[in-house]
């Protein structure tokens, strides 16, 4: 944790951690027997489900929930459906959980099904959704948002994490090779890619624009991409996508690339993982394996009280189990040991002023939370911009009270949407 | 497999380590050194005033948080700085209740009763000061405070001395090196003027107050008297005399810099600061008070919020991305 420094004159500077120059390969953790899946939709139990328990799956099978169902998750190995629950969210957002037994030893790896593509995003869409590193394809392949721009995220948003930078690194021809699929498939002419400033990439391509971005946080962030490098501001409450860009990790891309050139999908996801004395690992994991198989990997042991902080230290989440699986966007995973815990308060704001300092979409931050401390939602964000949030946390990263100021603003989002959401039914 | 109960809870997962106990810690020490001047120079009813003023903010504190069944609030040392600075700008001949009454209406009328830390719209030591200074006005004339004291120096308040005998008599009774080495009479912690701005760099650096506002207010403190003294230098003093006599260093570094009654963007608080000392030697050169600092600064408290209104516009606000 970077603590502050005695002399801060100025607001402290958080800088984003470099890939080590010549990174080891990741270490390799076998499939699990046991692999847990996340589909987003909801478990309906009025309608009649397509996948049950006890069925058995083939390796690059889809699954989905319903008939009319959108979402799907793709099996990483062939086997059988040992539970299907619910999921909840921080938010209280459910989605859905499948278990899924592996059946095959775990030293045979078996041909992932192959699919019948054709040139188009739609086709990429309707198998690629869950490729390690989670490739926008929902957005790419909507009729309704229209993009323009592409931009593949080798510089990680969060800090400590490296794994899109060592990605960049290894597989800089895979990444350019995944440009051009993506162009050809969604025939968008801008393809930029954000490389930190400090990082040399093995080469260029005539293909991609570069972005050499900054190497203190949150230039990563997407709002802070469209303003320092696109010259786009974005408007409060709207997502890059609102604006035509959309965001893809290089993971993403270079997954394209292997699925494309081998018609199945890729199930082999790569993680930062950073232990208690900050020790970095990097692990490749099957999607859907619990956590904990990674942890006894690198003997990291978890104590009671302990924090496992999935994302960065700053935009994360925590996770309540070890049996958390790894997920297709998932790239660094923080053990916090209880000791360095910070802890938050309930002490009002006292106004000493750090945050509007460091706050970098200039959000009156002491003014917003006393009226987010009153539930006042509306009032927030039309007077106190708290639609123009970014979301770096950087503000409760400062507070003097120890504010959780950033769960304030999160919360106060998603309850003005359901506001919003609410007025527009009653309206209709 | 094990099952531990793990933490869960909200981004981000970091923090800069700092907390209210250690900013407010950062602020006492740094008025040790006017502190402890004060001490040596007035004695040990000094140490009495400073003591009692401190604990005596404490325990109201206390007192508020028992009897309306709120948390404990007093480990944040904030009722602490209230009573230090407090202490610090009585004189050292402050009879015992006196003290208590003043930090009483700091603590429980200028803090508790808006709500505790933060949410006090005045700075609540000026709240204190200036129910003294209007209630009982004769512990406040620092000449008659310190009639059984023997000086080296001239033994008249500067401000008061100015105000009643004129520029020209006080010219040469005050040398700016004696002002700043604290060779003048006034209150325990406002005299030593050079310990008050090692003090006040000191937070500046560590960034547990804002330099914008010290430094605005210290150039208005220059530029308004310069100002007048130019206009019309019979009458008025120069900026040396305003600067380093009364309340004005304490009230730079210690009093227009509390959190909860100064604004935090940075235009608001240069002119904040400013306006702050312009009305202080608005008071001293034509109001009827020697030292107007504690009246000027709690009527910048209040237009605090107003000002404070300007402000960057944010990311995505406003008409450039209509």
């Amino acid at each position: 944790m970077i603590k502050r420094s005695f002399f801060t004159l100025t607001k402290p500077r958080l800088l984003y951690d470099l890939v080590e120059p010549d990174p080891k390969e990741p270490e390799s953790i076998p499939i699990p027997s046991d692999l847990t899946l996340v589909l987003d939709e909801p478990i309906d139990s009025t309608r009649q489900a397509l996948i049950k328990e006890g069925d058995s799956v083939e390796k690059g099978e889809k699954l989905r929930l319903y008939n009319q169902s959108t979402d799907y998750t793709i099996s990483p190995v062939t086997g059988t459906i040992s539970a299907i629950d619910t999921y909840l969210d921080d938010f209280g957002n459910t989605s859905t959980c499948l278990v899924i037994k592996n059946s095959q030893s775990q030293t045979t790896d078996t041909n992932s099904m192959t699919y019948d593509l054709k040139d188009d995003i739609a086709s990429a869409d309707e198998y690629f959704r869950t490729l390690p590193g989670a490739p926008p394809l929902k957005i790419l392949a909507s009729n309704t948002v229209k993009i323009n721009t592409i931009i593949i995220t080798c510089a990680d948003m969060d800090l400590l994490s490296t794994t899109h930078q060592y990605i960049t690194l290894k597989f800089w021809d895979k990444i350019k090779e995944g440009a051009k699929i993506l162009k050809k498939l969604t025939r968008i002419p801008k393809l930029c890619i954000t490389v930190p400033e400090n990082l040399n990439i093995p080469g260029e391509s005539d293909l991609i624009q570069v972005f050499k971005t900054s190497m203190e946080y949150p230039s990563n962030l997407p709002a802070m991409i469209l303003k320092n490098h696109l010259s786009m501001i974005l408007p409060a409450g709207k997502t890059p996508e609102d604006m035509g860009v959309s965001f893809i990790s290089a993971e993403a891309v270079v997954s394209l690339a292997t699925a494309y050139k081998t018609k199945s999908a890729g199930f082999e996801k790569i993680l930062t993982i950073i232990g208690k004395q900050g020790t970095k690992y990097r692990a490749k994991a099957t999607i859907g394996t619990p956590l904990h198989k990674i942890f006894n990997a690198f003997s990291i042991h978890i104590n009671d009280q302990d924090r496992i902080v999935i994302g960065g230290p700053m935009k994360g989440f925590a996770t309540y189990t070890h049996n958390h699986p790894v997920q297709p966007d998932m790239d660094t995973v923080i053990i916090q040991d209880r000791d360095i815990i910070p802890e938050v308060s309930d002490t009002p704001c006292v106004n000493c002023g750090k945050c509007i300092r460091i706050c970098p979409a200039n959000v009156p931050v002491n003014i917003l939370v006393r009226y987010l401390e009153a539930d006042q939602y509306e009032e927030a964000a039309d007077k106190y911009d708290l639609e123009s949030c970014i979301e770096c946390g950087l503000c409760a990263y400062v507070c003097t009270a120890k504010i959780p100021l950033y769960q304030y603003i999160k919360l106060g989002k998603y309850e003005l949407f359901k506001l919003r959401a609410l007025e527009t039914a009653n309206d209709e | 497999m094990t099952n531990n109960k793990l933490t869960v809870s909200h981004a981000p997962f970091w923090h800069d380590g700092d907390s209210l106990f250690k900013m407010n810690l950062n602020i006492m020490i740094a008025t040790l050194p006017a502190v402890i001047f004060g001490i040596i120079q007035f004695g040990a009813p000094a140490v009495g005033v400073i003591a009692l003023s401190l604990s005596s903010a404490m325990l109201w504190e206390l007192i508020l948080n028992v009897v309306s069944k709120q948390k404990i609030s007093i480990g944040d040392l904030d009722a602490a700085v209230i009573g230090l600075v407090f202490g610090m700008m009585l004189p050292a001949t402050s009879p015992w209740w006196l003290v208590i009454t003043g930090t009483l209406v700091a603590v429980v009328i200028g803090k508790m009763i808006f709500g505790g830390i933060g949410a006090n719209p005045f700075n609540p030591v000026l709240i204190g000061m200036a129910f003294l200074m209007l209630s009982w006005k004769i512990f406040f004339n620092f000449d008659a405070a310190y009639v059984n004291y023997e000086f080296n120096f001239t033994a008249l308040a500067p401000l008061a001395a100015l105000k009643s005998q004129g520029v020209s008599a006080v010219a040469d009774l005050f040398p700016i090196s004696d002002l700043i080495m604290g060779k003048q009479v006034g209150a325990i912690g406002s005299t030593f003027g050079l310990g008050l701005i090692v003090g006040g760099i000191y937070l500046i650096l560590r960034g547990y107050i804002r330099w914008e506002i010290p430094v605005s207010f210290i150039v208005g403190i220059i530029v308004t008297a310069l100002a007048f003294s130019m206009a019309n230098p019979d009458t008025y003093a120069g900026p040396a005399i305003h600067l380093f006599s009364g309340y004005t260093l304490i009230g730079a570094f210690f009093l227009a810099t509390e959190n909860s009654s100064s604004p935090v963007n940075r235009l608001p608080m240069l002119i904040y600061g400013f306006c702050a000392a312009a009305m202080i030697i608005l008071m001293r050169n034509i109001g009827a008070y020697a030292d107007g600092t504690i009246l000027a600064i709690l009527l910048l408290n209040l237009v605090n919020p107003l000002i404070d209104k300007i402000r960057p516009k944010a990311l995505g606000k406003g008409a450039n991305n209509a």
